[in-house]
């Protein structure tokens, strides 16, 4: 009996997919955000997305090794040696950018199917963009004290982010995530397996479409996501804590203060000895 | 009547002169423009703000210590809302972004990206009946995203990465990351120069639309766009292969062994120590955020 053997990597193979997709991804989104962006009237040209590159590797190779691989190499190289690292923000965008990726790498059944390939990119990238849109709402929203009570904000902002999202999807995923993957996919297929040596993925040997496990275990990493951005909400030890001092205010705040200045004189004087 | 001649002719070379110099300060700065934009100009930056600045104060002190006082940064200004607790925070991380010496190509994306977020933002809510009272709540919202991004500008910017990724490591961070970093961090500069060859060389057999017109404006975008999307391809074959033999040599040295093993990851961590340095940078910056939590009493 013939087993139908799903495309699985070895260890070594997956940890290739992982530093080839982060490298290039690394680099080209590491260019994209110092290439300025110009606006045309409302709409935004940017050179946003080079997420064609994961998409295309996504759906060559295992999707979860490039999806993370991508995620983390937008992390490293443009947030981190730009030091443009944002905090818990980054993490929103590492889990959106992992499950579009997988989502587009786990449609795609055969890459020579150019159909198949640009509604897989482009369905990928709006998983990406809407997600990103809702965090971005949230984000805002409790930002700002009162977010409803300020007049005009809460529509502006709604109006802003969809329109981000429709301008992103529309110009930047058509022309950099749909056309390029189109072109490439099926060009690098054949070629670049056997450079990592691993058979091209065909109908028999792929993983398999999304079913509901794959989105039962998206929903919950976006929800994790969300929950690192809301964590501004459940700030309320934080704030309790400051108004259990702001009675006695000002003394202890004093107090706070002596202590700091003993600290750096006695540390200074110790620096000093050290160095005698 | 001569002496008026000769006053005459001065004063046109003079004026040539200053003509000239002022073509020349002209095209100087058209060149200087043209120079900033470049994908050379763009190289130089990035390295420089990787690889530069290894010889300050900030890049000399203890990771750990930096990612601590990063993380205080970074949360805290967004559950406060006094006003002279934030400017004093933000007063702080500029300091300290002075400090660590960032490209200057850093610190004007940050600007710009900063400013043109909100000023949007309120341009458009104004639209929806928004008011003066609106730019308040939106200039707090700044003043908390600017200290925030200073501090990761600081700390991230200014450590150098290698120092970085052991830091985050003592934290407990994933292995996969640190060796991201530490690998980004060597491979950058070889595949930026081979995207830039390969770029450079569809370019010169290939041949760019005419520019001069809008059409021919939008047909060389769309050429350029072309060959970027083009030279992914020779990129992504070369860097499979580079990456293939990376990992080969890895496995060879056993890192996926190492990268689980305590005891390397002791040895790794090792040259990591807490100076007078270090003490002084925590006990400074915590002095300061006690008087303006002080001057926050003071003014409320």
């Amino acid at each position: 009996m013939e087993m139908v053997k799903k495309q699985t990597a070895t260890q070594s193979q997956k940890l290739m997919i992982f530093v080839l997709t982060m490298a290039l991804y690394g680099m080209a989104t590491l260019f994209t955000e110092l290439i300025p962006k110009f606006q045309v009237g409302i709409v935004e040209f940017s050179v946003e997305y080079f997420l064609f590159i994961p998409l295309v590797l996504g759906m060559l190779f295992d999707p979860l090794s490039a999806a993370l691989g991508a995620a983390t190499g937008e992390l490293v190289f443009s947030e981190i040696m730009l030091g443009q690292f944002g905090g818990l923000g980054e993490l929103e965008k590492f889990v959106t950018v992992t499950i579009g990726v997988y989502l587009a790498g786990r449609i795609v059944r055969d890459p020579r199917n150019r159909k198949l390939v640009g509604f897989a990119a482009i369905f990928g990238t709006g998983v990406q963009q809407f997600l990103g849109m809702l965090v971005d709402i949230f984000k805002v929203q409790f930002a700002v004290e009162g977010f409803e009570a300020v007049p005009g904000l809460p529509e502006s902002v709604f109006a802003t982010e969809g329109f981000a999202f429709l301008n992103d999807l529309l110009f930047s995923g058509i022309l950099f995530c749909m056309l390029p993957a189109i072109y490439l996919a099926p060009k690098l297929y054949g070629k670049i397996e056997p450079l990592l040596g691993m058979q091209p993925r065909s109908e028999k040997t792929a993983l398999g479409g999304i079913n509901a496990k794959v989105v039962l275990v998206c929903l919950g990493a976006f929800a994790v996501a969300a929950a690192a951005e809301l964590l501004a909400t459940s700030g309320l030890p934080l704030i309790e804590w400051e108004a259990s001092w702001a009675e006695s205010g000002a003394a202890i705040a004093a107090g706070i203060v002596v202590a700091a200045i003993v600290a750096v004189a006695v540390l200074l004087m110790m620096k000093k000895k050290a160095e005698a | 009547m001569e002496s008026l001649e000769v006053n005459f002719q001065i004063y046109h070379y003079w004026r040539s002169k200053c003509a000239m110099k002022g073509e020349k300060m002209m095209q100087k700065l058209s060149d200087n423009i043209l120079d900033k934009l470049s994908m050379d100009f763009l190289r130089n930056q990035v390295l420089k703000n990787a690889y530069g600045n290894d010889d300050t104060f900030i890049a000399k002190l203890d990771p750990r210590i930096l990612l601590v006082w990063y993380l205080f940064f970074a949360l805290v200004p967004w559950f406060v809302d006094q006003v002279p607790f934030l400017l004093g925070a933000f007063l702080l991380v500029a300091a300290t972004t002075v400090m660590a010496r960032v490209a200057g190509l850093v610190l004007a994306l940050f600007v710009v990206g900063v400013f043109s977020q909100t000023g949007y933002l309120f341009l458009v809510s104004l639209l929806f009946g928004g008011n003066g009272e609106t730019i308040f709540p939106l200039l707090i919202l700044t003043l908390k995203v600017a200290t925030v991004s200073l501090a990761s500008v600081t700390v991230f910017s200014g450590l150098d990465p290698d120092r970085l990724s052991n830091g985050l490591m003592w934290f407990g961070c994933p292995e996969r990351l640190s060796f991201s970093i530490s690998y980004a961090y060597r491979i950058l500069p070889m595949l930026m120069e081979e995207f830039q060859n390969v770029l450079l060389s569809y370019r010169l057999r290939g041949n760019a639309p005419d520019g001069s017109t809008l059409s021919g404006k939008i047909r060389y975008l769309i050429y350029q766009i072309k060959v970027i999307v083009h030279a992914f391809y020779p990129l992504m074959l070369n860097t499979a292969k580079r990456s293939r033999t990376t990992v080969e040599a890895l496995e060879l040295k056993g890192y996926r062994n190492a990268a689980t093993s305590p005891a390397v990851k002791k040895l790794k961590l090792s040259s990591l120590k807490i100076g007078y340095d270090d003490m002084l940078f925590v006990a400074v910056s915590f002095l300061w955020m006690a008087l303006t939590i002080f001057a926050a009493f003071l003014f409320r």
